[in-house]
């Protein structure tokens, strides 16, 4: 579920100046497969594996988000962010016919590596075809591929019966001024998928708007990453996000805030938190608690608190860098605080993400790590 | 005050050719400058336009081979890692004949800071977009308010995608979307070259080359000295034009320094009066430059198509044939027409402030000060020739092809010093003349009439002076241009038919015109961009400059006519050299680098380096770019050049059509690319035409203003030579001889001014031949001369003189003597 507003941002940047009002034909009138409308996520559909780990070209936007907590050999702590977006650019009645460059879909990558006050980004896009498999991005099911240029996140296991998601390697470089940046990791799922929501319909909105939204976040990761030219060994943790849907953030909702979380515990944590679109125009407000088993016990609005403690400028805007997160059934309450506040990704859509400490809102100890994304400010 | 000013202006009323004059002067003056900077502005608009489009801003990439990259290229190079973008380029007809570029890009992986780089939905998908500047629209016969979503249909009955106005694109250029693009032109999966950011790829991949944005050329730079060319014209015409402004203003002052007196005497300061006589010049330059910008934006739009097909031609840069006209053009028209005519006129101010109110004006006076006006104008004159000389001797030392604003300086500062020597020349053979005819009375008295007469004819003589020798500069520089061109292309085409096959059926139709029975030999030729890395005697010399390469077959039918301007140990060595390797370069190229027949290049093309000897410099006229000649062969194995075309000569009896036939059977649909000499010629030649249609035009126009500067001031006086002329009627002289000695009179002075605009005309010649010419194109002629030309200014110069003093002549004829009596007595 996490980021819808990146779905609603990066809807505006593929149809920049386009005149044709998104809202309109994602069949908010007609819910369910308006005749030429995309498709829209409803609760009780049923997920298929390992299909439903390639693309769904009907709806309007995807993404598959890996973000990861490594350390490096001298426990030095970084993180970093791999993510491909497909957005479709005509509705399935409206797709053209396959040919050499003809393209119905846009698909965007952004990488970043972070380390203390070091954040690297790039930026690539593609065009495809979803009757293409060949293209210059695209994502496979089986054997598991997802990929644009040279940026490559795909399955390790050669075994055509066993799951080809539970080995992946990533791979992916970006040359730049400070000598490049960039990793090569291998991924190991050490727990099973999470389907977030009703069995993988998040909702969005209080009218029941959602996507279909499911994670990986156990993964064990092992590789090295290069920072400005530099190499270094690491290894940590993992979490893999895949969402689709065909809504946009509705006007009334600025923006978002995310956490997944990793805790010492074994337990996996994510919170989002929508501003505006709640009931009476409040925020909408959802969670998940992951037991190391991977059992998940979803906690709806007003099951948790979501409360920025303190703020940092960052690319000239107040950012909340500093959470308390409250979910007093499960008796947690947390302070998720930025490692570092200068996290901004400043692509064609920006937005801050970056790595977070957990730690013990009364008695301060460390309780684990994550990522936090906001966007909207 | 208003009083003052009509009485001033109220002069006008009685001697409405005085007016006529002034403004025709002013008028001329701004229309010949106006149009060519309108000209220059769209052009440099348009230029600004090529260069913010991606094309030059990028680096490119091309197969080794010559054959096309497809989508597969593509896909392996940004799976690699490589940030390339795929570019396609091609040609569409519009229904009215027009071709129109159409440019297909992905936005997608375009980088980032050209304009189309994050694109949009409707860009990216069906029905896609066509972008087009507003100029584009009239091809597509589709007008401004139209264009909006307008889908023109093609002459194959496909229609364009939506267009969409896009000012800052390029004239005549078409962009879409890739996919759109792929599907108009048919292309399917190919390209025309791969882009990426500046420097953005450290080498080329394998089988690529590697052309960066650096040694890509922009329109801007090489069209620069023809911008000038133009714009030395349109000065030329601006001086005479004000030329014909001074001569009136100095007439109209003459006759109304009666009236400045007594307008002084009614106690109007003297700084008023000139403040007025200021305001005067202020409203007829307004009035004249206004109907000038008017006339010259008209004159602009008739000579663009000209000068588009003109830059088209010789520098392969696009200018669009609609005027596009910035805002600072109509401010700076405006200034420079005022400017001159204050300029122009400052000579009347100050005389007027220095107005004595008791002195008389009388013809005598003048005289006086006419003589000291001359003594000036001698010494400026010689100041002049200094500066000329000066400039002269620094061009003397420059290098070759340098200089070229200098050379105009040089031409400028002749023609300058020969017009104003020209009033005293004319007066010294007068006052000789007039000792000479001392037996006859009526001749001197013509003689001295004559003398009294040139403070006024001086400036128009002036003007028609500085038109006729640039008039004759300019034809001649044409004419011989024109000869040696013809006479290079004759040299230059040996082959009978020429041919360009497709890359992929390059071999086997090479092969099987070798064994026809007509071919006599077949004349293959490549090329490629290469990088003239070091040169000198040892090659270490560092130069880096983007050359061409360009292969040539030295058979039996090119050697021997193949033009050379210089060799190292004369023609025959030189190609015997040549077929071992040896290398020739173009005038061009050896002038901008100082390079000589013995010298050795390093060369770079397509990844390999190869160090050569230069043998020998040919004339490569039309070619703006430096060129390295090599023989086929040679380009083929060390530089991996793709083919190019093929001449075929044919033997001296073969049945050329027969093989036309088969070979247009064998080619079939690429038989468009089969061309005979006579085509080719005709196309060459009619390039040439074209780019000397401005000069032309331009010339003519100038030497029109000068008729009319003379005519226009004969006209002017002519009511007061009848009242000279009326007492020699009254003494008993026929009319019929007055109105010959009239002739004589204006038709020697003419005739005179003729005669030394002849060397001075061939001295304009010699510096358009050795030093602009070089400068801006890169190529020496021969020095040409045409006696047809040089009497046809001759005549020019009497015909108009004559014909400016026919008209009053036969007023004189007509007019009762009683009459001229009376304008005696009423002054």
């Amino acid at each position: 579920m996490t980021r819808l507003a990146m779905l609603g941002l990066l809807a505006a940047l593929v149809l920049m100046g386009c005149e044709r009002d998104a809202a309109t034909d994602t069949g908010l009138a007609e819910p369910g497969e308006a005749a030429g409308g995309f498709v829209q996520a409803r609760p009780g559909t049923t997920l298929r594996f390992p299909e439903d780990h390639g693309p769904h070209p009907d709806t309007r936007i995807e993404w598959w988000y890996l973000t990861a907590n490594l350390e490096d050999e001298r426990g030095e702590p970084l993180g970093l962010q791999w993510t491909l977006f497909r957005q479709a650019l005509v509705s399935p009645a409206e797709r053209p016919r396959p040919g050499p460059w003809v393209a119905d879909q846009a698909w965007m990558a952004h990488m970043a590596v972070s380390r203390g006050p070091t954040h690297r980004v790039a930026e690539r896009f593609a065009r495809g075809h979803s009757r293409q498999d060949d293209g210059q991005a695209g994502v496979r099911a089986r054997p598991f591929a997802a990929w644009l240029d040279d940026w490559r996140l795909e399955s390790r296991v050669d075994d055509p019966d066993a799951d080809t998601f539970a080995e992946l390697a990533l791979l992916a470089h970006q040359d730049d001024e400070h000598g490049g940046f960039g990793y090569r990791l291998d991924l190991t799922a050490e727990g099973p998928l999470v389907l977030h929501g009703e069995a993988g319909f998040s909702q969005k909105t209080a009218d029941g708007q959602g996507s279909i939204y499911y994670s990986q976040p156990f993964w064990r990761i092992e590789g090295e990453v290069t920072l400005d030219g530099e190499t270094r060994a690491v290894s940590g943790r993992g979490w893999l996000d895949r969402e689709w849907s065909s809504q946009v953030l509705e006007p009334e909702q600025s923006g978002w805030d995310w956490v997944a979380l990793h805790l010492d515990s074994g337990h996996k944590l994510m919170a989002y938190r929508l501003r505006g679109g709640g009931e009476e125009g409040g925020d909408f407000l959802f969670g998940n608690v992951i037991a190391p088993d991977g059992a998940a016990t979803p906690v709806a609005q007003g099951g948790l608190r979501l409360t920025p403690l303190s703020t940092s400028l960052v690319a000239g805007r107040e950012m909340p860098t500093r959470w308390r997160l409250e979910l007093p059934a499960q008796g947690l309450d947390l302070v998720v605080e930025a490692r570092h506040s200068e996290r901004w990704m400043a692509t064609s859509v920006s937005y801050w993400e970056g790595e977070v400490t957990v730690s013990d809102h009364d008695g301060g100890e460390a309780l684990g790590v994550g990522y936090l994304e906001m966007t909207g400010y | 005050m208003l009083t003052a000013l009509a009485t001033l202006l109220s002069h006008y009323r009685r001697h409405p050719g005085q007016l006529a004059m002034l403004l025709l002067g002013l008028w001329v003056a701004s229309a010949l400058w106006s149009s060519v900077q309108a000209i220059n502005a769209s052009a440099r608009d348009s230029y600004a336009r090529a260069e913010a489009l991606f094309s030059t801003g990028l680096d490119r990439l091309e197969r080794r081979d010559g054959e096309p990259l497809t989508r597969d290229d593509f896909l392996r190079l940004r799976r690699a890692g490589l940030p390339v973008s795929p570019l396609l380029e091609g040609e569409l007809e519009t229904p009215d004949g027009t071709r129109l570029t159409v440019i297909g890009i992905d936005p997608l992986t375009l980088p980032g800071d050209s304009p189309f780089a994050g694109g949009t939905g409707d860009f990216l998908t069906p029905p896609w977009q066509t972008r087009l500047a507003p100029d584009t629209l009239p091809a597509l016969a589709v007008t401004a308010r139209d264009a909006p979503g307008a889908e023109p249909r093609l002459p194959d009955g496909r229609r364009l995608p939506p267009l969409t106005l896009a000012p800052s694109l390029p004239p005549d250029t078409l962009v879409m979307d890739i996919a759109a693009a792929a599907a108009l032109l048919d292309s399917g999966a190919t390209l025309t070259r791969l882009v990426s950011a500046a420097d953005a790829l450290a080498e080329a991949p394998e089988g690529l080359v590697l052309t960066r944005a650096t040694t890509l050329v922009a329109p801007g730079q090489l069209t620069e000295s023809f911008h000038l060319n133009l714009t030395a014209m349109a000065l030329l015409a601006l001086v005479v034009g004000l030329f014909i402004v001074q001569a009136a203003l100095g007439l109209a002052l003459e006759q109304r320094l009666g009236m400045l007196r007594t307008l002084r005497a009614l106690g109007v300061p003297g700084r008023r009066l000139v403040g007025l006589l200021l305001l005067e010049l202020v409203l007829l330059g307004l009035a004249g430059a206004l109907a000038g910008i008017v006339s010259g934006v008209w004159l602009a739009r008739a000579l663009l198509p000209d000068v588009a097909a003109t830059l088209d031609s010789l520098y392969g840069a696009g200018v669009t044939a609609e005027l596009q006209l910035p805002w600072h053009y109509w401010l700076g028209g405006l200034a420079v027409t005022l400017g001159g005519l204050l300029l122009a006129g400052s000579g009347v101010l100050w005389r007027a402030a220095r107005l004595s109110v008791l002195g008389l004006g009388q013809a005598q006076a003048w005289r006086t000060g006419f003589h000291r006006q001359l003594r000036l104008m001698a010494a400026a004159g010689t100041a002049c020739a200094l500066l000329g000389l000066a400039l002269w001797a620094w061009l003397a030392r420059q290098p070759p092809g340098e200089g070229l604003l200098a050379g105009f300086g040089l031409m400028a500062m002749l023609l300058l010093a020969c017009a104003l020597w020209l009033p005293p020349l004319l007066a010294l053979g007068l006052a000789g003349l007039a000792r000479l005819a001392r037996r006859w009375p009526l001749v001197q008295w013509a003689l001295a009439d004559l003398q009294l007469q040139l403070p006024r004819l001086a400036l128009a003589m002036m003007a028609l002076l500085i038109a006729l020798s640039a008039n004759l500069g300019v034809s001649s520089m044409v004419g011989g241009f024109r000869l040696t061109f013809l006479d290079w292309l004759d040299q230059r085409l040996v082959a009978d038919l020429y041919l360009r096959p497709p890359a992929e059926r390059y071999d086997e139709i090479h092969d099987w015109l070798a064994d026809r029975p007509e071919v006599e030999e077949l004349l293959a030729t490549r090329r490629t961009d290469a990088t003239l890395l070091d040169a000198g005697t040892d090659a270490t010399r560092p130069l880096n400059l983007p050359v061409g390469l360009y292969g040539i077959t030295p058979g039996e039918r090119l050697v021997p006519s193949w033009p050379l301007l210089s060799t190292l140990a004369g023609r025959e060595a030189a190609w015997q050299a040549f077929r071992g390797g040896a290398a020739f370069i173009n005038e061009q190229l050896a002038i901008a680098t100082g390079l000589a027949p013995g010298d050795r290049l390093t060369l770079d093309a397509r990844g390999r380096r190869e160090t050569v000897s230069l043998a020998a410099i040919y004339p490569d006229y039309g070619n703006p770019r430096g060129e390295v000649l090599l023989a086929t062969p040679r380009l083929a194995e060390r530089f991996r050049a793709p083919p190019g075309s093929l001449g075929i000569v044919l033997h001296g009896d073969a049945d050329e059509a027969t093989l036309r036939t088969a070979l247009g059977d064998r080619l079939g649909p690429d038989r468009e690319s089969l061309l005979d000499q006579r085509e080719v010629k005709r196309v060459s030649t009619e390039i040439f035409e074209r780019t000397f249609t401005i000069t032309r035009a331009l010339n003519t126009l100038t030497l029109g203003v000068a008729a009319l500067a003379l005519f226009a001031s004969l006209l002017a006086q002519a009511r007061e030579r009848r009242r000279q002329l009326a007492p020699l009627w009254a003494l008993g002289v026929p009319r019929a001889r007055l109105v010959v000695s009239q002739l004589v009179q204006v038709g020697g002075a003419a005739l005179a001014t003729g005669l030394l605009a002849v060397p001075l005309g061939i001295a304009v010649t010699a510096g358009l031949v050795a030093v602009i010419n070089v400068a801006a194109f890169g190529w020496r002629l021969p020095l040409q001369l045409f006696p047809g030309e040089i009497l046809l200014t001759l005549a020019t110069a009497v015909a108009v003189a004559l014909l400016a003093t026919v008209l009053p002549a036969m007023a004189l004829w007509r007019t009762p003597p009683r009459a001229l009596l009376a304008e005696e007595e009423t002054p």
